[in-house]
């Protein structure tokens, strides 16, 4: 017996698979906001942990229903056993796609980048497109993306060439480095001039090193090599940055996927060095607070205001930073709005068939929003600022931009 | 006179037993079989289900190796539904494991088993979870997993299509006899304790480690030697194909995926008794110690559980012992022998065996009979009836169709949801009158048999109990009661990480939120119509504890 | 990040801890592993239904029997937080669910007897009004309300265990099934399918005229037990409409797994202290206190990307069993994750159970000494970290599971450390 070679098993303390940990004790479906909202879902506890068991067949991926999945994560949060219920149903749905191959709308929902890129060069045009009836009833039929659902407005100028253009401030206390994310560089600049103009205030220099789509489209459009190559070129890239510079993402999801997913869903090599330096912007603004280097000197702002915590901002395990430093600012007042997934979850709203299962769990937000009466509702996330604006009819924003407005940025 | 009368009266439930009583009923002989608990309740349901190349015998044991080749291959005709065929790796991974290579190989190469020398490389291509200890890997293709289950009960309902009877929790008191002939069985009915006879004009007595039982009651001998293997499960696969050790068969060399897990075995070791096997934790943990040795993910796996399965040896009066006897049968004419006319015993051999074993006893009884058709059992698939063999059972992990966590699964709902059992898996066999228990349903099922080990799944089968079985609730809820400490006595020996989580959310769910035992002490204080048998017995116990024995005739 | 009072956990322990440092005026952080496993236990609050793992005779009055059971037993860990503890975490509980919306009852003065998913009996000492109805201790004819397909709650099975129990006569108990449009036999559906259908008001209809049919036929005087789906968030919403469109008493039954009754306590009140401005840390798994000169300086938390230390004044570790990970399990040791003291160590694994799961388990009462303040006592007696209070399972001796005191000990426990984390 050659026991001393063995390692774990004689260790004190198990150290299983994450999928071993399961105890069916049914949690992950009880939050689920799919399984909650239809009851053509199995759950994640089937699709993830439960059917793994059955995926080390050599050839068995697919499990019905796998589409369903939203890739909210909350199953994940809520977990008492830390199940990765999510990677083993993005997994799978990948495998599945890679034996039965993509729909075009898949194969175009996981290019956002590429889509994008086009939608803002041709910036005045694809907006009116996007807003036109027949354009849409077009989209719905050939590429199955329904037509009601309202499309990002892009702009013409994007955050990269506009960040080129601008002056360089003269001293910084430090330097951090900006993961604008596809979302600020080609449809909402705004929010990007607001990070840049909070951390310049704050005497930190931003820089912007070149980089991709962080993958997440791919990854839950079924398409892990492609968000594995995007993947990849921002890891080389971010791990080519000095050691001192911290990045910041100001998108949730692109954070959560530099943060974690890069290391663990995809296993890029080298995404564990930049996973531990990404920071979400208001995680990072409030650790300057804490060690007492965040410039309190607000004009107050008068506003009633909703926050609503994205699904992917509890993955990131960090709390709520955004409402610690809008509580900060005078005249805020600011109230958090707890029901749950907004059910646009990145693309799946999108999608033709999922469009009024996303709608209908979004209901319950919609409604609390409605019945708030507030100016406007924030979200670090935005496809969920999308989908309360369609679903209520409110005006939304990031909170950086309640932040932006105190440091006196219109 | 006998209550009723048959041909020939099969005792003993397991492979060989199912395997008689089709052979029987395919030549046309009328049969019944009689089993003391459940069918594939005892040695073959405990079994490791390693369909045997013959690999592991090639050395020591070339005869019962050259009847692993042709028996395998016949299994794989006739079988086919119960049989995964993984092919399997004989790996070397010690300076005595390489020394053994060379009598293997030529073992082989005298059996017939076809067996290939590949590169490690080639090896961890197609089988990645092989350890790093790996030095050298043999494919043998012929090795594989044999669903015991499934086996049995794919032979006993072959049978009784046929018109072959089954009654389980029966067992035999004892014997009719004419002067030196064997007319009839008596028998008891665990449950009701009704004693009835059977006429018959032969007995086959294939009740194996319980043979020596079974013969006394004619005071005849005949020499079984129970010797204890102990198997721990895995909670899922861990490999594509089977793993032995390449060596001189030993302790913890066989790692085999059987449908959604993995069973490592396994122990041998004399036991006073065929239903006193104790489980102690030096065999546990020498199973996956040693498991972990071929293969990566044994010792981090999630253990479910472990159990202990008795070989039934046949004593040849040589010195040999455990190991060192041979996997080989025996048929003993107790006409011939003891003078006991219309009494044959099948004793000795492996499930991969079961139907040559079946075949020769037949042979013998229906000689005797006068019954002059061969046997077909060789021919005649096991599943003749596709679609009713598909009614069987629905196996969730095996290849081939129906493929359940397939599209076909669609929103279906589900008893087991660690085994993916549904309700119309588990439906017949609440009709089937051998079916007493809840054990009885996992055994044809797999229900209960996932990482919870029947949490949930045992309220919705006590359910039907009343609502299919038509028994009362204390009745079903006694069976619930017994499922889950059944289960529990093979958990315990694994109770750390997640099985022991999941024992509290076991208690959680049945003692706080159901108040289940406090239901159990109100039962056993009132007055029970209890329609159940005893738990079986040997599931499990130990542990340094005394293991309870039961009644064992006195010995010589 | 810094914090004032750091609380780990998220069973009832940790709510309450929670819950009693906001409403002293402190502010807590509620970092949150993950929904109690054991979530779906807590159905009711049970504070002592038996006054130990053998007695068949429930307990009547659960705060004279706790009080009793401080008395024989100086360590348990009800003598620890403390019978005041107790009461003023029950009062506190009872408040934080009204002012949250939510109708409950129940006090330590008594215990009602409820029937379980199996039919039987069970005392219980906090519970939803959706529940009260089915109080044993009333002696109208009860009829069982099942729906075919749904094998979670099969009343065939609980009608007959309780009228052998409980029965009133012939007929007392009898049970129904109803067929629910959209949900047949053959098709997968859940508790959760079924909650959210039944805000629905025709669907709701159909149930209710279903049910009234088969109910009464004999006798108008019957009250009807449902499986625990009277809606998914809120409740009592669902429940009293259901009740007044049936015409009947109506009473819920917790049911297997997913439970809506267990989802609906956790949720409202993890929702509450949100909306009263508690901040939570969502899926952050802590762990590793770092401590000097007798105090912990940080714990761990494993957020995404990275480790992120928690520094606070005081910290309530109110995790709550080994599920939600209060102690870990190795093949032989048992430790905890903050201070990595081998709590106890089996040559054997079955040392740690019974051989029958229907006895007290070894393990389960695996865990810290505590000093009288609940801080963790290392061998000497002297506490682990003078800022460190200990609420639920890591407390040695905590085994709610034969008495049926999970939430008791729950209140107590995290009460009373809140109390002492606010006074550290």
């Amino acid at each position: 017996m050659i026991t001393e070679e063995l390692g774990t098993f004689s260790d004190t303390v198990e150290e299983e698979a994450p999928v071993e940990a399961c105890t069916k004790c049914t949690a992950c479906n009880t939050v689920c906001p799919v399984a909650r909202s239809t009851e053509i879902f199995r759950g994640p506890k089937f699709l993830g942990p439960e059917s793994e068991r059955y995926r080390s067949q050599p050839e068995a991926a697919v499990t019905a229903g796998l589409d369903l999945c939203s890739g909210c994560k909350l199953c994940e949060v809520t977990c008492p056993s830390q199940v990765t219920i999510q990677e083993y149903i993005r997994r799978a749905q990948n495998k599945g796609a890679e034996e039965k191959g993509r729909t075009l709308r898949d194969w175009v929902l996981g290019h956002t980048r590429l889509l994008s890129r086009f939608g803002s060069m041709t910036a005045p045009l694809a907006n009116l497109g996007n807003r036109n009836a027949l354009v849409r009833w077009a989209m719905e039929r050939v590429l199955g993306i329904h037509h009601k659902r309202p499309l990002p407005r892009y702009q013409w100028l994007t955050f990269e060439r506009w960040f080129k253009r601008r002056p360089r401030p003269a001293k910084a206390r430090r330097t951090v480095a900006y993961f604008y994310g596809c979302w600020v560089n080609y449809n909402e600049r705004r929010l990007g001039e607001h990070v840049v103009a909070i951390l310049e205030r704050n005497g930190i220099e931003v820089i912007v090193p070149k980089q991709q789509c962080c993958g997440i489209p791919a990854v839950v459009n079924a398409n892990m090599d492609l968000a594995r190559k995007y993947g990849g070129e921002n890891v080389r890239r971010l791990n080519g940055l000095p050691a001192n510079v911290d990045i910041i993402a100001s998108s949730t999801s692109c954070g959560l996927m530099l943060k974690h997913d890069y290391a663990h869903l995809l296993d890029i090599p080298g995404a564990e060095q930049v996973g531990v330096r990404v920071y979400d912007i208001c995680e990072y603004l409030w650790m300057l607070h804490e060690a007492g280097e965040l410039d309190l000197d607000f004009q107050p702002v008068t506003t009633r205001v909703l926050y609503h915590a994205p699904c992917h901002l509890k993955s990131h395990g960090i709390g709520y930073p955004a409402m610690r430093l809008l509580r900060l600012i005078p005249g805020v007042q600011l109230e958090e709005v707890d029901e749950g997934c907004c059910g646009i979850s990145g693309t799946f709203g999108v999608k033709v068939e999922k469009y009024d299962l996303s709608m209908k769990i979004g209901s319950r937000l919609f409604e609390a929003v409605k019945a708030a009466g507030r100016d406007s509702v924030l979200a670090d996330c935005e496809t969920c600022r999308m989908q309360v604006e369609h679903g209520t009819g409110a005006r939304s924003a990031h909170p950086i931009d309640i932040l932006a407005r105190a440091y006196g940025h219109r | 006179m006998p209550d009723t009368t048959t041909g020939v009266v099969v005792i003993g439930g397991g492979s060989t037993g199912a395997g008689a009583l089709r052979d029987l009923s395919l030549r046309g002989i009328d049969a019944v079989l009689l089993e003391k608990g459940d069918l594939a309740s005892g040695t073959t349901g405990r079994s490791h289900g390693l369909l045997h190349s013959g690999g592991r015998y090639c050395v020591n044991d070339p005869a019962a190796a050259i009847e692993c080749v042709e028996e395998g291959r016949i299994l794989r005709r006739i079988a086919k539904t119960t049989i995964e065929d993984t092919g399997g790796y004989f790996v070397s991974v010690s300076e005595e494991d390489l020394a053994w290579e060379p009598r293997f190989v030529e073992g082989c190469a005298k059996a017939g088993i076809t067996c290939e020398r590949i590169s490690v490389e080639e090896a961890r291509r197609r089988e990645p979870a092989l350890s790093q200890h790996v030095r050298t890997v043999f494919w043998i293709p012929e090795d594989g997993h044999l669903d015991p289950f499934y086996l049995v009960m794919g032979n006993v309902e072959s049978a009784r299509r046929r018109g072959a009877q089954v009654r389980t929790y029966t067992e035999v008191t004892g014997f009719l006899k004419t002067d030196n002939r064997v007319t009839g069985v008596l028998t008891r009915d665990a449950i009701t304790g009704e004693e009835t006879s059977i006429g018959c004009q032969a007995v086959i007595n294939a009740t194996g480690a319980w043979a020596g039982f079974v013969a006394r009651l004619l005071d005849v001998e005949v020499k079984v030697v129970p010797v204890k293997g102990v198997m721990v499960v895995l909670s899922h696969r861990v490999a594509h194909a089977t793993i032995n050790r390449c060596h001189k068969p030993g302790d913890g060399d066989i790692i085999v995926p059987a449908l959604s897990v993995a069973i490592l075995g396994t122990t041998s070791a004399r036991v006073p008794h065929p239903e006193v096997l104790p489980i102690e934790w030096d065999e546990v943990r020498q199973m996956i110690e040693e498991g972990a040795l071929m293969a990566d993910g044994v010792s981090t796996a999630r253990a479910m559980r472990a159990y202990a399965g008795v070989r039934p040896l046949y004593d040849l009066g040589a010195e040999a012992e455990g190991r060192e006897m041979s996997r080989n049968f025996a048929v003993i004419d107790h006409e011939e022998r003891d003078g006991i006319a219309g009494f044959a015993s099948i004793v000795g051999g492996k499930v991969t065996t079961y139907r040559l074993m079946a075949e020769r006893v037949t042979d013998l009884v229906a000689q005797r009979l006068g019954v002059r058709t061969p046997s077909t059992t060789a021919d005649v698939p096991l599943n003749d009836h596709e679609e009713e063999m598909d009614q069987l059972r629905h196996r969730p992990a095996q290849l081939g169709v129906p493929k359940p966590h397939g599209d076909e699964l669609g929103l279906q709902p589900l008893i087991c949801e660690c085994e993916l059992v549904r309700p119309q898996d588990v439906a017949p066999w609440f009709k089937d009158p051998a079916v007493r228990t809840l054990e009885d349903i996992r055994r044809r099922t797999r229900s209960g048999m996932g990482p919870c080990q029947s949490a949930i799944c045992s309220y919705r089968l006590a359910g039907r109990l009343v609502t299919e079985r038509g028994l009362d609730g204390a009745t079903a809820t006694r069976a619930m009661a017994d499922f889950l400490e059944t289960r529990w006595r093979g958990v315990r020996h694994v109770f750390w990480g997640s099985q022991l989580r999941q024992a509290q959310v076991t208690a959680g769910l049945h003692l706080e939120l159901f108040n289940l035992d406090r239901q159990l002490m109100f039962q056993s204080q009132a007055p029970s119509d209890a329609l159940l048998p005893p738990p079986l017995p040997g599931e499990g116990r130990g542990g340094g504890e005394e293991a309870h024995a039961p009644q064992v005739a006195s010995k010589r | 990040m810094k914090a004032d009072v750091a609380v780990v956990g998220s069973g009832l322990a940790a709510l309450i801890a929670t819950r009693s440092l906001q409403k002293a005026g402190r502010k807590p952080l509620l970092i949150w592993p993950g929904l109690s496993s054991l979530y779906f236990v807590y159905a009711t609050v049970d504070v002592l239904g038996y006054s130990d793992a053998t007695s068949h005779q429930p307990v009547e009055r659960p705060g004279t029997a706790v009080a009793a059971l401080i008395a024989d037993h100086p360590d348990h860990p009800y003598a620890r937080a403390g019978l005041d503890a107790l009461r003023d975490g029950v009062a506190l509980l009872m408040e934080w669910l009204e002012e949250a919306g939510f109708r409950w009852q129940g006090s330590l003065d008594h215990n009602l007897l409820l029937p379980t998913a199996i039919g039987t009996p069970k005392p219980s000492c906090l519970y939803p009004q959706s529940m009260a109805a089915g109080d044993l201790g009333r002696d109208e004819p009860i009829v069982l309300c099942g729906v075919e397909g749904y094998e979670d709650f099969v009343p065939e099975l609980a009608a007959s265990n309780l009228s052998r129990s409980w029965g009133r006569g012939d007929q007392s108990v009898r049970a129904i099934r109803v067929s629910l449009p959209g949900f047949e036999p053959g098709k997968m559906f859940t508790s959760i399918d079924l909650a959210r259908s039944l805000e629905n008001e025709a669907f709701r209809g159909e149930v209710v005229e279903q049910i009234r049919d088969k109910a009464a036929p004999h006798s108008d005087h019957v009250r009807v037990g449902v499986p625990a789906v009277l809606g998914l968030t809120h409740d009592t919403d669902v429940y009293q409409r259901f009740q007044s469109e049936l015409g009947h008493p109506v009473f819920e039954i917790p049911t297997l797994p997913p439970s809506v009754l267990g989802l609906r306590l956790f949720d409202r009140l993890r929702k509450h202290l949100q909306e009263t401005g508690v901040e939570i840390i969502w899926a952050a798994q802590a762990h590793a206190a770092e401590l000097s000169d007798g105090r912990c300086r940080r714990i761990h938390l494993k957020s995404a990307g990275r480790e992120q230390p928690i520094e606070a004044g005081a910290y309530v570790l109110a995790l709550e069993d080994m599920v939600d990970g209060a102690l870990r399990a190795g093949v032989h040791a048992v430790v905890d994750p903050f201070f990595h003291q081998s709590l106890a160590h089996h040559v054997v694994p079955t040392e740690r159970t019974d051989e029958s799961l229907f006895k007290p388990q070894p393990f389960a009462s695996i865990g810290y000494g505590v000093t009288d303040r609940l801080q963790p006592a290392a061998g000497d007696g002297n506490p682990l970290a003078r800022n460190v209070f200990l609420a639920g399972g890591a407390i040695a001796g905590y085994d709610p599971v034969g008495t049926k005191s999970r939430g008791g000990l729950a209140i107590a426990t995290g009460y009373r450390a809140a109390k002492e984390a606010m006074a550290a």
